[in-house]
């Protein structure tokens, strides 16, 4: 059977729900699937352990930055979705090495726009998919972050209009 | 200590991972296709995931503690008043707070948090949209081999720790 992004879609928002509800990812609450803030957690898990000095020092213990639910043992959704993704494209046949096609998304700005999609994510408090998430757990603010999501799509594509 | 949300976590994200790379999907390039092509393809993902999540926490709601502080803009407030009484805040919560999970997560002002809310949400937008897919896309990318897409995840993570050091701090200045 051929999967649709709609099917994905729905698959994984009922993933996050279920989540939170059954796997104890919590708190923060609306925590079930989340990219960056996932990512988050990893690096300063690891961060805080290499260096303790990264991790601010409260009263003698280690404090790391990010979401309560990882202060003992990070979050590992970013090494399930590499593997995953890996088995998927090594089982259809799709992997290959190769670099993106256009001019500006060569890898050395590509370095740079990763961080600052990650400092942007951080600012407002998820990426796109628990800014999905935060606004089916009807929160207010998430649903202005995901209308300016969609202002700054919008913007994108005026300047990929002038690029191209 | 509880290792059952990283177990979880590893096995969500395997499904996710393979369900992504099969779909090819992306919440950022959803919304650039439709402005675009008017491709509609990408952003039925964005609108089932929506749904599925929304009627996910409706069902769940019944079934799991965990889920109490549902519709956010009604029960979050309690949440807020019980962390100020422990800090010793005095503020009346609003609706308009988020979930935790911004830099200033405690901070009484909800005008705080929408700016926050606009500026992440646009600088979001327009950098996915110019790097060419969301952050899971980009991942998804990465396992199928492509270079540029490895080196935005060493941004991606270098970026939190820049955040945490430099960004959150100056925020938190800035808005005190």
């Amino acid at each position: 059977m051929r999967m649709t992004a709609a099917m994905a879609g729905g698959i994984f928002g009922l993933l996050g729900a279920a989540g939170q509800a059954f796997f104890h990812v919590i708190p923060p609450p609306a925590y079930g699937i989340c990219i960056a803030c996932h990512m988050r957690d990893l690096v300063n898990w690891i961060a805080a352990h290499i260096f303790p000095i990264y991790g601010l020092k409260a009263g003698g213990a280690i404090v790391i930055p990010g979401g309560p639910v990882s202060y003992n043992f990070p979050l590992l959704t970013i090494i399930g979705i590499l593997i995953g993704a890996v088995i998927a494209a090594r089982v259809n046949k799709e992997f290959k090495w190769k670099v993106m096609r256009v001019w500006w998304q060569k890898p050395w700005a590509e370095f740079f726009l990763g961080m600052l999609v990650m400092i942007s994510a951080l600012t407002f408090g998820g990426c796109p998919i628990r800014t999905a998430l935060k606004t089916a757990y009807l929160d207010i603010t998430a649903v202005i972050g995901l209308i300016m999501i969609g202002v700054g799509v919008f913007a994108g594509c005026q300047v990929l209009r002038k690029l191209t | 200590m509880d290792l059952l949300p990283p177990i979880a976590t590893v096995f969500l994200g395997l499904i996710m991972g393979y369900l992504g790379q099969r779909a090819r999907m992306c919440f950022v390039g959803g919304m650039r296709d439709y402005y675009l092509v008017k491709d509609t393809y990408l952003i039925k993902g964005l609108f089932a995931f929506l749904v599925c999540a929304l009627a996910g926490f409706i069902l769940f709601q019944f079934v799991s503690p965990a889920i109490k502080t549902f519709p956010w803009f009604l029960n979050g407030g309690a949440v807020f008043a019980k962390k100020w009484a422990a800090m010793g805040v005095a503020a009346d919560p609003s609706s308009l707070l988020p979930v935790p999970g911004d830099p200033i997560t405690w901070c009484p002002k909800a005008g705080a948090h929408i700016i926050l809310a606009v500026l992440g949400g646009f600088g979001l937008g327009f950098f996915s949209c110019i790097a060419g897919g969301c952050p899971f896309r980009q991942h998804i990318m990465a396992a199928e081999g492509s270079r540029s897409a490895i080196v935005y995840l060493v941004g991606f993570a270098l970026g939190a720790i820049i955040f945490h050091r430099f960004v959150a701090p100056s925020i938190k200045a800035v808005l005190s």
